[in-house]
């Protein structure tokens, strides 16, 4: 009988699982997505040990649990006999989910009934619960943005919806792993598609598979409690089971992996595999992979600076005090359930206020970016005026000035734009307005029809297609190569030139403004999803800077805290000349950085870095010993030492530099790559393999550990590893082809070719010989 | 869709016992694939309804909407959600036009397609109903949920504007 009562009790809440998320979407009747109100319960004293089950307690939950595997099971069975007959099993019976990574526990498809609702989790857990109601994560799937994507790879007549399995892996796990995937699907799609990421798929994850990304886990069969021994129970139980032993539910949901980025490494590093485009791998995004080699993570020694180390989860679930009664928070506070990122055409799309609000001053908080009007150059001389705002410098009618921008990716652990840089757009506005407000100069405005100016300076790519065509409707699977990929890495800068006359009538002070906009999603993407006559998209402003230029002399300013210290302006202008292959004035700049702070060794580092790509390989040397000399336990000029070393034939002082590296940096691709051929060159096979080892599980994607690892198991009699590791080296490599068909978009589209180029201006003057830029 | 065409130019005399039985058999088979709706299956529809349905598909042509109907019986009534799907030029015109039918009850739906419009219909003694014009794009939709059980202990008066949502999401979905 009370078993009968706590079946009906979870009938109650399997049944509510569906009604309420969906009366969440109408409008003013948010007030339905609050779950009831939670049972009572007061939490023990901290440090109070759990409480003891007795003997005949231990013997009804032992019972309860096999009833519900039991149930489980068989539920499982009857469904899989109704989806598997029909299921399009196109990549074979063993791999029902391909193209996407994840696998599920037990045998055959799991029905999507073995979820606990999120309304089930949300009546004790009602903070992140009314978070995650308006988050990216629960809408996952149903967005026209995402659906649009999808059904056009499923309408596809060389493709279709088992497909599809590649996206929704991520994007709708539930229906993925229920084979709801399928042509003739058997299944109840209302019950999954409106949550896509419940919470019960992340907190039912037992194992991580890889780091390779495309949903890369082992989906467990959803527990919300252990047993005393650490087994899982299946099923939803009754919410005192839970009250009385919080500890096992613990134990069930909050895995430690979850609090890593290599968890969010399995959905924010995708790839799209030849199963998907019939063509090869190709790279899609790796949010992760620029995590890892950001100063963040403290696991990669050649980053420009330095930060104290932070996970996605720093930035992306940091905790707040509760506003709504949770059985979960400590101290008052809980980890957002919002995950504060971009997107703001999800909530912008259903109304999510908050979300929205909240998402835009995540956009501007966090000092992510620095935007730098740095330096002038006048009427095409060679001297660079600069750093604005310390120099003295003269402006006079119809001078010629190019202005200097530099954006700073100073504070986001991945790049500017991470993830599908062919949807999200962002750009450097620029202008310049006289003391009337009159507008002389313009760069990266929006059109009235919201498409921006193609001549924008945007930290967009553009992917293309093998005949050359942009790939406007992210029909992933046809892409071939990237035109362009104007992205700011993780620490690194841009530099992004301007030139305007000063007209002849001019008269007073100039306001030059440079602004980093940010809009989800590109215009042209929007119009696909919706048509031409929906609501204009919000524009974010992430960061910007104005600059008065007075006609007549300038002098300098007294401190302004808006700028970087001078330091670091000129090292950022250095590395974003370095980027640029300007490698004679990258050296200055960082020389600037020398002369200011002659006791910072990453300056010299920075000096020799430049040298060495410049091929001055002496001169690199001196740099380098002098930030050895200043600082003799420094991985970064250790780790360059290295290369020079090698470059001199001096093969142990080589070895001896990159195995202090990996000491002192385990997780360093980079170090153990080159340790690794350091070992290769001097034969010692099985040390060679191991580098290439840890480096291949730092990175599974690393093409120099394909290769060497090709080789060196062939030499030690392992053919068949060679063979696959050799297989990955042939599929992951860029194909020689590629090129070309960048070239056939660039050709096509004068407009945009300058920001294929990573040394250009932006003007609207005529330039020498009469050409023109920004293909006017 | 090659066998399709052999099937008509060859004499049925002089068919083999092959072709023929794919005649029979197989053809049949893919008229009944093709009659599937497009924007949502049984089990969704069943789901939504409260109980077995089984679906039915007419095509639309120039003049006409594609609809599909779902069924489910009970003992004594009925419950039918029907969806219909046209493509025109003017499609915010077009969905004004039906919202009409709602006289003046029709209130906005957030978040369906790129608009949408509901309102009850048949809440009378022969049962309840609610009906929903979305469009998608140039696509127009017609959602309607009706049950003949005048005291339905599932598709109630609230569970209607649920469910009519829930059957929007998954349509305009599928249309985007």
């Amino acid at each position: 009988m009370k078993n009968s009562i706590i079946f009906l009790i979870g009938g109650l809440f399997l049944a509510g699982s569906w009604i309420v998320p969906a009366l969440a979407q109408q409008g003013g009747t948010q007030d339905a997505t609050k779950p009831s109100p939670p049972p009572a319960y007061t939490p023990r004293p901290k440090g109070t040990p759990p409480v003891e089950d007795t003997p005949a307690q231990l013997e009804a939950l032992a019972k309860w649990k096999a009833k519900e595997e039991q149930m489980l099971e068989a539920d499982r069975e009857a469904h899989n006999a109704v989806v598997t007959p029909s299921y399009n099993f196109h990549y074979g019976k063993l791999s029902p989910y391909t193209p996407g990574n994840v696998t599920v526990q037990g045998n055959g498809f799991l029905q999507p009934d073995a979820y606990p609702s999120a309304e089930y989790c949300g009546t004790c857990h009602q903070e992140p619960y009314s978070q995650w109601r308006q988050a990216l994560h629960s809408n996952a799937f149903r967005t026209p943005f995402y659906r649009t994507s999808v059904n056009i790879l499923i309408r596809d007549p060389t493709r279709g919806i088992a497909f599809a399995r590649h996206c929704d892996s991520c994007h709708n796990p539930i229906g993925v792993l229920g084979g709801a995937l399928t042509e003739d699907s058997k299944l109840d799609r209302s019950k999954f598609d409106s949550d896509g990421l419940t919470c019960m798929t992340c907190h039912s994850v037992v194992a991580l598979d890889s780091t390779n990304g495309n949903a890369s886990v082992k989906m467990g069969v959803p527990s919300v409690i252990v047993d005393e021994k650490g087994e899982r129970i299946p099923g939803i139980v009754p919410f005192d089971m839970i009250l009385k032993h919080p500890e096992r539910h613990s134990q069930a949901v909050m895995h430690d992996f979850l609090h890593t980025p290599e968890f969010c490494a399995a959905c924010h590093k995708a790839n799209l595999p030849a199963t998907l485009n019939d063509y090869k791998f190709i790279r899609a995004f790796t949010a992760y992979d620029e995590w890892q080699q950001s100063k963040f993570s403290q696991r990669n020694p050649l980053t420009f600076y330095t930060a104290d180390f932070t996970t996605c989860q720093g930035c992306h679930m940091k905790r707040n005090p509760n506003t709504l009664p949770d059985y979960g928070a400590k101290n008052g506070t809980f980890a957002s359930h919002r995950w504060l990122a971009g997107n703001t055409a999800v909530p912008f799309y259903y109304g999510f206020d908050d979300q929205l609000t909240k998402t835009i001053e995540f956009l501007r908080s966090g000092n992510y970016l620095n935007v730098d009007i740095f330096a002038l150059k006048k009427n095409g001389d060679d001297e660079l005026i600069a750093p604005l705002g310390e120099a003295n410098y003269n402006l006079a009618p119809k001078d010629n000035v190019q202005v200097f921008v530099v954006v700073q990716n100073k504070n986001i652990g991945h790049s500017l734009i991470p993830e599908v840089r062919d949807l999200y757009e962002s750009w450097l506005e620029f202008s310049v307005t006289d003391a009337a407000g009159k507008e002389i100069y313009h760069s990266g405005s929006l059109a009235p029809d919201g498409i921006l100016d193609p001549r924008a300076h945007s930290f967009t790519n553009r992917p293309v297609t093998d005949t050359g065509e942009f790939v406007d409707n992210h029909k992933v699977w046809t892409i071939h190569s990237v035109a362009y990929d104007n992205t700011i890495q993780a620490g690194r800068s841009v530099l992004v030139r301007y030139q305007f006359q000063v007209p002849a009538d001019a008269m007073g002070a100039f306001t030059v403004t440079a602004k980093v906009n940010y809009r989800h999603l590109r215009q042209s993407y929007l119009n696909n999803v919706l048509g031409k006559d929906h609501p204009a998209y919000p524009v974010v402003e992430i960061a910007s800077r104005s600059r008065v230029l007075k006609l007549g002399d300038n002098k300098p300013e007294v401190g302004n805290s808006e700028d970087n210290p001078e330091w670091m302006r000129w090292n950022n202008l250095g590395i974003a000349l370095l980027d640029q292959f300007q490698y004679q004035e990258s050296v200055q700049a960082f020389s600037h950085v020398v002369k200011l702070r002659p006791e910072y060794a990453d300056g010299y580092i920075n000096v020799g870095l430049t040298d060495m790509m410049w091929e001055k390989f002496e001169s690199a040397r001196t740099s380098i010993h002098k930030a050895l000399s200043l600082d003799p336990d420094s991985a970064r000029a250790l780790y360059y030492d290295g290369l020079l070393q090698r470059r001199a034939g001096n093969t142990e002082r080589e070895s001896a530099d990159f195995s202090k590296v990996v000491k002192m940096f385990p997780q360093s691709r980079d170090a153990r790559r080159e340790l690794g051929i350091v070992y290769y060159r001097k034969h010692d096979y099985p040390a060679a393999i191991e580098q290439f080892e840890a480096l291949q599980k730092i990175d599974p994607d690393d093409l120099a550990a394909h290769y060497n690892l090709s080789i060196l198991y062939r030499r030690t009699g392992r053919p068949d590893e060679a063979a696959a590791q050799q297989g990955m080296f042939a599929d992951k490599k860029t194909d020689p082809g590629a090129p070309t068909y960048s070239l056939n978009y660039l050709h096509a589209h004068p407009e945009i070719t300058i920001e294929s180029i990573p040394w250009h201006l932006h003007t609207d003057s005529e330039l020498e010989g009469g050409q023109l830029q920004n293909g006017k | 869709m090659a066998s399709k065409s052999k099937c008509h130019r060859v004499p049925l005399k002089r068919l083999t016992s092959v072709a023929a039985l794919f005649c029979l058999f197989i053809l049949p088979a893919l008229a009944w694939a093709e009659n599937k709706c497009s924007w949502m299956n049984e089990a969704t529809a069943s789901g939504i309804l409260g109980g077995e349905a089984t679906g039915m598909v007419t095509a639309g042509g120039a003049e006409r909407a594609t609809t599909c109907e779902f069924k489910q019986l009970g003992t004594g009534f009925m419950r039918t959600l029907s969806v219909t799907v046209e493509v025109t030029p003017d499609a915010h015109a077009r969905l004004q036009t039906i919202a009409r039918s709602c006289g003046g009850d029709a209130a906005l739906m957030k978040a369906i397609g790129n608009e949408a419009l509901f309102c009850p219909i048949l809440d009378h003694k022969d049962g309840r109903g609610e009906f929903l014009v979305g469009r998608v794009r140039d696509q127009v939709f017609t959602i309607a949920i009706k049950t003949t059980h005048k005291n339905d202990p599932i598709l109630t008066r609230e569970m209607l504007v649920v469910r009519i949502y829930t059957s929007a999401e998954q349509v305009a979905g599928n249309l985007f």
